[in-house]
């Protein structure tokens, strides 16, 4: 068997062409009241997942639009099999309105308000049955093979220390490199940590307007943080970092960017925009790793990396979800750089990639970076990440990005 | 031994894969494994933070990764615990660092 036979995995292809890594029933929760409705229908139903979009209505139009194009963007994601959106009806997320521009992919979209069923429990009602056929209608979907290039990875990382720029974030970035090598995609984002590495980012870009853009987007971002008063220069790294070895902001942005691999940068994205070819691709948004995977997945990331240094989530060994919550888009993978001593049971039940044999002297870099491609595979064809095995209930409200006051 | 890797050529630090002692030996290694030196640490240095793989003068460069990651506040030797303590952040186009960020 050739290297790019084995390069392939096992989706769901839907009728726009994308292909899914899992085959979902989406509750959309359109509007925070809407919260209730939502849980209530997705707990009855096998395989459904209640997306909880926690937005604020009374917000400036740059959020609101921002808002509006990330939850259509989750609707168009390839993992979600068919949509349900329910809500009262009306309002800025419309539950129809958004139904309407979901409906561009083909997949089953239904809507279910509670003004057009005339009250509260007749809408769950209805949203149970809806949602009950949508199941059975979407169940019979068969995965076939396709090759690497159909993926879209989301790349984050967390809790940095001086390792993890030189182990796990090396490890995602081969994988990285290796998709984009073959025709597939990857978004990374976290515009903070990109200050103080701007100028690296930039030299990879495929042409000047994709290197200014660069500088334009984290600019705004510096010029935003300064006029509310803060030096984020003075704020970085945070004390968890200094702790594990991160001197200065360069040192931190240059770890993190580690995770992109070598990649040429195709292009910059606003929040939640999709990218129109494929490559790698730099998205505006903050810190928060739910914020950053929601802008992802709203931009197509079917598949989510969580590459953690030895700061505070991986010092918790045994925490589901590394404190984050579950994520009910797309399966997210954790690569850990820094294990603990002894390395202990409860570890391998929530961390999906350990790189600690490296600094033991066990194992290459290249050693586990085929390790975690290997992985990244198996659970794009439907193996279980630790963190969807240890978080089946999704309470975790999906923050989008907003840079105005609530009005 | 504890190994420290060494990521670029250019670089003046290389990062500690284990907790040095003082006056231990560390070997410093690339990114392949090859052993580039042994040079002994003079101060305790934690897993994770950098150790100096020569002498770094006051206002010079400090670099990880081929790239600078900021200057020494003071001369730093050959096998010192380079962080917060004797380095600050650099200078990038256009941005000068802010007075606050001073370190003690």
């Amino acid at each position: 068997m050739s290297d790019r036979e084995k390069m392939e995995f096992w989706g769901y292809e839907r009728p726009d062409g994308t292909v899914g890594v899992r085959n979902t029933l989406a509750v959309f929760g359109a509007g925070s009241t809407a919260h209730h409705m939502a849980v209530r229908i997705a707990e009855e139903v096998k395989g459904a997942v209640p997306l909880l979009f926690d937005e604020a209505l009374l917000r400036l139009r740059e959020d609101r639009e921002r808002a509006r194009r990330t939850i259509v963007g989750v609707g168009h994601n390839p993992n979600l099999a068919a949509v349900l959106l329910v809500g009262f009806g009306g309002g800025h997320m419309d539950p129809v309105d958004l139904a309407q521009e979901m409906a561009g992919t083909s997949k089953p979209v239904e809507v279910v308000t509670v003004a057009e069923c005339k009250g509260f429990s007749q809408a769950v009602d209805k949203g149970l049955s809806t949602a009950r056929q949508l199941m059975s209608k979407i169940s019979r979907a068969q995965r076939q093979p396709f090759p690497i290039g159909h993926l879209t990875l989301g790349v984050k990382c967390g809790g940095s220390a001086g390792n993890s720029g030189l182990l796990g974030n090396v490890v995602v970035g081969r994988a990285v490199d290796t998709l984009v090598a073959n025709g597939g995609s990857t978004i990374f984002s976290e515009t903070p940590e990109v200050i103080g590495a701007e100028h690296l980012l930039a030299k990879r870009a495929v042409n000047d307007r994709v290197a200014r853009r660069v500088r334009e987007v984290v600019e705004r971002m510096e010029a935003r943080i300064r006029r509310a008063g803060e030096d984020i220069r003075g704020s970085q790294p945070t004390d968890g970092n200094l702790k594990g070895g991160l001197t200065t902001l360069e040192e931190k942005s240059l770890g993190a960017l580690a995770k992109t691999g070598t990649s040429p940068l195709s292009g910059v994205l606003e929040y939640g925009e999709r990218p129109s070819g494929r490559g790698l691709f730099f998205m505006d948004g903050p810190a928060g790793p739910i914020n950053i995977m929601v802008g992802e997945a709203a931009a197509g990331a079917q598949i989510f990396i969580y590459s953690l240094g030895g700061g505070l989530y991986s010092s918790f060994r045994n925490l589901p979800g590394w404190g984050i919550g579950g994520f009910p888009i797309g399966p997210v993978l954790s690569v850990v750089s820094n294990a603990s001593h002894p390395r202990d049971e409860e570890e391998e039940q929530f961390f999906d990639i350990h790189c600690q044999g490296v600094l033991d002297g066990l194992e290459s870099i290249d050693h586990v970076a085929n390790r975690f491609l290997q992985e990244l595979l198996a659970v794009a064809s439907g193996k279980l990440s630790k963190a969807e095995i240890s978080l089946p209930h999704y309470w975790v409200p999906l923050e989008s990005y907003h840079t105005g006051p609530i009005l | 031994m504890t190994k420290a890797i060494l990521i670029h050529a250019r670089d003046n630090t290389a990062t500690l894969f284990g907790e040095a002692q003082a006056g231990e030996p560390v070997s410093i290694v690339r990114g392949s494994g090859e052993v580039v030196e042994e040079l002994v640490a003079r101060q305790s240095i934690p897993v994770g933070h950098k150790i100096a793989l020569k002498e770094i003068g006051e206002g010079e460069q400090v670099f990880k990764y081929g790239e600078t990651i900021g200057v020494a506040t003071q001369m730093i030797h050959k096998g010192e615990h380079v962080h917060v303590q004797n380095v600050v952040g650099a200078v990038f186009p256009g941005r000068p660092i802010p007075s606050s960020r001073k370190t003690g």
